[in-house]
């Protein structure tokens, strides 16, 4: 199955939004801060209902907050 | 228990040690992922793999030193593998509970279940070798007899529990090692 290429800017929204902490972000998305921190180091892909938590937290689309480039 | 049977276990027991380091190994962390504190999940996973290889090494030993029938003939064996079962898995089993009250927030979230849910393969496929090694085994020791004792009964169904655990532990930790894609 080709992998696909999701890219996100959690890291940097998080840090415009207060320089909120990876344990917040995770509270308010409903998911574990390990899961932040492999989604930020890009070795997570989350599922669809999980990625728009995230942008919702961020007040952005999810377009906003991540990048499809494709699958290799 | 003859030298020829407790060299294969012993030998069996050591390719497994094996077999599971080179997984370890082959699995390892890359290094942008080593600064990654482990998920509750994951501690659990380890606890668990601690925990049977621990209570596996010890039904090794019983069978060992006092012989594959030990639950039959030895009140003090039997007595001391229900001990290392129930304080084993009591431990395993209590340790999510502290591990549940120390973690704030979400404890397991999709990424965890995700694991969880594809650890089964890593046991299932450790049930079945077991299962094939069992049959094989007995059936060349015992066809000539026709017959088989029952403690072989006891051994088989707690060796296979055990290893299945271990299984499920081991599948855990692995999947932590991995990259994940949640099929959304």
């Amino acid at each position: 199955m080709p992998k696909a290429n999701i890219s996100n800017d959690i890291r940097r929204l998080r840090f415009e939004l207060g320089e909120m902490t990876q344990q917040d972000l995770a509270n308010r998305a409903g998911c574990t801060r390990q899961t932040i921190i492999v989604l930020e180091k890009e070795r997570y892909v989350p599922s669809l209902s999980l990625a728009f938590r995230i942008a919702r937290v961020f007040d952005r689309t999810i377009e906003e907050v991540f990048e499809y480039s494709g699958e290799e | 228990m003859n030298v020829f049977w407790t060299t294969l276990v012993l030998l069996s027991g050591l390719l497994v040690v094996v077999l599971v380091g080179r997984l370890m190994w082959l699995n390892r962390p890359q290094a942008e992922m080593r600064d990654v504190p482990p998920a509750p999940l994951e501690r659990l996973g380890w606890i668990g793999l601690g925990v049977t290889t621990a209570i596996g090494a010890g039904l090794l030993m019983l069978v060992v030193l006092v012989g594959t029938d030990f639950i039959d003939v030895n009140t003090t064996a039997r007595l001391t593998f229900w001990v290392l079962m129930l304080v084993g898995f009591g431990i395993w089993g209590a340790s999510w509970y502290v591990i549940k009250r120390r973690s704030g927030g979400v404890v397991v979230d999709e990424r965890d279940r995700a694991i969880l849910a594809r650890s089964f393969s890593v046991e299932s496929v450790i049930v079945l070798l077991m299962l094939v090694t069992w049959t094989i085994a007995l059936t060349e020791v015992f066809s000539d007899d026709g017959v088989m004792p029952i403690t072989y009964l006891q051994l088989i169904f707690w060796s296979t529990f055990i290893g299945g655990a271990f299984g499920r532990a081991l599948g855990i930790v692995l999947g932590y090692r991995r990259e994940i894609v949640v099929d959304a």
